[in-house]
């Protein structure tokens, strides 16, 4: 009689998880806070738009990004994780002055758009209860000052993101009640269904740009830097990335297509307004569709503002060595507090505006976002090679696909511009 | 006074004005107050080559080659040469005068006795302006209303390099700036560093100083640092630190690894420390320390006088003495003053407030803060259901979770240095 026993040294060389817990659960967090201010006013816009205009032909995009931005994401983190150090910081220590000021002013500018995109879209959503855009925009911009300023938002961007989460099995829940045709969107997922045309490239770009953002590849290192992780904990991070970035991110983004793409678009209707967004919901809770989606819009706005604004700022000081932080006082940290008021007051003038095209201001700041993101990818790739990162330089799997990516992004940009110039 | 980027990338001549190339780098060895520039890293046609400065001559608007290319002997950098663009510029230092870290944006070099020196990073506005060539035009126009553009230069001699390990720099004795810092600092500037370096601090500060520092550090990162380091040196640490605060640090490490730290502590840290992990981290019990002092009703004042001057313990521990009976239950309190004041010879039984403010070990934390606060405490003894003395919540113990949000890290600030 014999008995089967796992030979030991195969026991032993399976990994141990012996990084503590907490450190454990403070990396699994980067992920998952990314994966719904992914899903911000912007993004759940774009892909309402992606699937009410376009059915499910822009799906196999969603399958594409979310393996990208994976990537991205990692060896973003991997830079963090070997460095201790931002973003800005590295682009400063590594390119100088003069292109630190390049990349300091393409990401404010993406920025910006994203931060007019959230403030566009908590007036939209408070437009359902017909609130005037002017003044929600005013109100929001009290709100996230609040917020800030009590410093409460670590506490309650949870809140948020368990809006966030219920509103996205809403949009799970809604596709399946709407009985779409999944074999057909299973295979949209994996075989292009191109419409070649102007609208519909503008919609690629805006769904790469809401999904794999500037702003993203500088949260996730600072996040990293922030809570103090290191090498080490390459793992962790790397599986908070790809549930959180990868997975749950473009899943979300899928539910929302395909829900819009089996009510809204076999009506032939276009998204111009919040309301027709909301459609979407019908299945799940008929009339009352708006009033969740309103939510939901709103909560998702929230989120965007309490993240972007301060990432922006964080990043510029970083890169000139200002002090930065909200436990500085204005006296101490001008700059940073300086650059968060603009981003906030600025934007939510903006969006007072009489008239906006509030739907289509928040698309076309995704696809500014699209535009101006190989120029960060092209810093993120060529810092992941440097000497100085020793074990978490991007290898070669990583490095070769982090520049196609980057390639593809650029292509994307480079067709773009240079469509409008052609006139298509 | 010049700085690097005026004259990095000028034009180099040979004597006969025949183009070399451009100066790329300037190199020192970082030893002594201001280190003197001994080497220049020239950009040419074919490379880079490195020269001796004293074989350059400033020239307006050009450097020349004190004598032909080829007749130059060759040199080549030794290790520890520190390359001021490569190595300094745009990187982070430390300022151990104002005790954070910063970037450098331009290095200041000084003519001193002929000898051209190292005398300062510049990490101001100035410094920024000036490299992207834009610093008089802000200066005219910050001019016009009256003002002057704020200078931002550390003096070399207080500045600590952190390591980059590109650079072939190894600083032998590295940190020794650092460790004459207070706890509180280190504490802020490793919170900027990588996790390697951070390491590395903890490895190399005394023990004591280390203990002060890790306490000060953030609390999510203090689980981080003892996870990266050593066991038997976390251990040690650990030890030295206060009960209350190692039992916090090991409430946020996973189970596994904080028996074996306990494990190897010293036996008595370590009893005190297991006994506060029994407690929930948001009670009085999670937040005390087992540390106090108690004394038999029966001693004389004068006794209990000498027994404080043998022990000498904490100050924050010396402001109460407590009275407690042979099961070690706690009958009764005695502020120092009314020991110092009391006759030598009266019994602290009749000196002592039988009536003492104490908490159970469950009270959550928020309200024993508010205790402290309302009765202008100290230190609030804390005991179980038998009313046993289990230790004390001293103020300090309170003061972080009273105060608002980011209240310590700008404290420092306003410091005057």
């Amino acid at each position: 009689m014999t008995v089967e026993t796992r030979p030991a040294e195969a026991r032993s060389r399976r990994p141990r998880l012996d990084r503590p817990l907490r450190v454990y659960l403070l990396a699994l967090g980067p992920g998952l806070v990314t994966a719904f201010a992914d899903n911000d006013a912007g993004g759940i816009t774009t892909y309402s738009i992606a699937g009410a205009h376009y059915g499910f032909a822009l799906m196999w995009v969603l399958l594409v990004t979310a393996i990208a931005l994976t990537i991205t994401q990692e060896v973003g983190a991997r830079l963090a994780l070997a460095t201790g150090q931002g973003l800005a910081g590295l682009i400063r220590e590594r390119f100088g002055v003069r292109w630190t000021a390049f990349a300091v002013l393409t990401m404010l500018v993406a920025n910006l758009g994203t931060t007019i995109a959230e403030f566009a879209g908590m007036a939209a959503a408070l437009s359902l209860f017909g609130v005037p855009p002017g003044l929600s925009a005013i109100l929001s911009a009290a709100l996230v000052v609040l917020i800030l300023a009590r410093g409460s938002f670590n506490r309650i961007q949870y809140a948020f993101v368990a809006i966030g989460a219920g509103v996205s099995i809403a949009y799970a829940a809604s596709a399946y009640l709407a009985r779409p045709d999944w074999s057909h969107a299973a295979r949209a997922l994996v075989v292009p269904e191109i419409a070649w045309g102007g609208a519909y490239f503008v919609t690629l770009v805006g769904v790469v740009g809401t999904t794999i953002t500037p702003w993203g590849q500088a949260l996730i290192q600072s996040y990293v830097a922030d809570k103090g992780l290191g090498p080490r904990d390459l793992g962790p991070v790397r599986l908070d990335i790809t549930l959180g970035s990868g997975l749950l991110t473009n899943l979300i983004a899928a539910f929302i297509v395909i829900a819009c793409a089996a009510t809204i678009f076999p009506t032939g209707g276009a998204i111009n307004s919040a309301a027709d967004a909301a459609n979407a919901l019908g299945p799940l809770v008929g009339p009352s569709a708006t009033t969740l989606f309103a939510i939901g819009l709103f909560a998702a706005g929230l989120l965007g503002l309490g993240t972007v604004p301060l990432s922006s700022a964080y990043f510029a000081c970083e890169a000139f060595g200002f002090e930065r932080g909200l436990s500085f006082r204005w006296r101490e940290a001008g700059v940073f507090y300086g650059l968060l008021t603009f981003f906030i007051v600025g934007a939510a003038l903006f969006v007072i505006i009489p008239g906006l095209p509030l739907i289509q201001v928040m698309f076309l700041a995704q696809v500014v976002n699209g535009l101006l993101l190989p120029i960060i990818l092209i810093f993120v790739m060529k810092l992941s090679r440097e000497p100085n990162l020793g074990k978490l330089r991007s290898g070669r799997i990583l490095y070769p696909l982090g520049w196609l990516i980057t390639a593809l992004a650029s292509a994307m940009s480079i067709a773009f511009v240079a469509s409008l110039f052609l006139g298509f | 006074m010049p700085y690097l980027s005026e004259i990095q990338h000028r034009r180099v001549i040979e004597p006969n004005g025949n183009e070399v190339g451009t100066l790329k780098d300037l190199a020192v060895v970082p030893q002594g107050q201001f280190p003197a520039v001994q080497w220049a890293i020239l950009a040419t046609g074919d490379g880079e080559q490195v020269v001796k400065w004293a074989d350059i001559a400033q020239e307006i608007g050009h450097l020349r080659l004190r004598s032909r290319r080829e007749a130059l002997t060759a040199v080549t950098l030794p290790p520890e040469a520190l390359r001021l663009s490569r190595d300094l510029l745009d990187k982070q230092i430390v300022d151990t005068h104002g005790a954070k870290v910063v970037r450098v944006n331009d290095l200041q070099l000084s003519e001193v006795d002929g000898q051209l020196r190292l005398v300062g990073a510049d990490v101001g506005l100035r410094g920024l302006l000036r490299r992207v060539g834009a610093e008089n035009f802000a200066e005219r126009l910050v001019g016009v209303a009256g003002r002057k553009l704020p200078r931002g230069i550390i003096p070399w001699h207080l500045v600590e390099p952190l390591e980059s390990p590109e650079s072939s720099v190894r600083v032998t004795v590295p940190r020794t700036k650092l460790a004459l810092l207070h706890p509180a600092d280190i504490a802020d500037i490793v919170e900027e560093m990588t996790a390697d370096e951070r390491r590395q601090v903890f490895e190399q500060l005394d023990i004591e100083t280390a203990a002060e520092a890790l306490s000060e550090v953030e609390p999510d990162m203090q689980a981080a640092i003892v996870s990266d380091l050593d066991e038997e040196r976390a251990a040690d640490i650990l030890d030295e630190m206060a009960p209350d605060e190692a039992a916090d640090l090991l409430q946020d490490l996973p189970e596994r690894r904080r028996e074996e730290l306990v494990e190897l502590m010293e036996k008595d840290e370590a009893k005190d420390v297991e006994e506060l992990l029994t407690h929930d981290e948001d009670s009085a019990g999670g937040i005390m320390t087992t540390q106090f002092f108690a004394l038999p009703a029966d001693l004389t004042a004068q006794q209990a006088i000498e027994r404080l001057r043998e022990l000498q313990p904490d100050k924050e521990l010396t402001y109460y003495l407590y009275v407690v009976d042979a099961q070690g239950r706690l009958d009764g309190v005695i502020g120092l003053r009314d020991l110092v004041v009391a006759k030598p010879e009266a019994k602290l039984s009749e000196v002592m407030d039988p009536h003492v403010l104490k908490v159970d070990a469950t009270t959550p934390k928020e309200e024993v803060a508010a205790l402290i606060a309302k009765y202008d405490l100290l230190a609030v003894p804390v005991v179980d259901a038998r009313r046993t003395l289990l230790g004390t919540v001293t103020v300090d113990d309170v003061v972080e979770f009273m105060l608002p949000r980011g209240w310590k890290k700008r404290s420092n600030r306003t410091l005057a240095r």
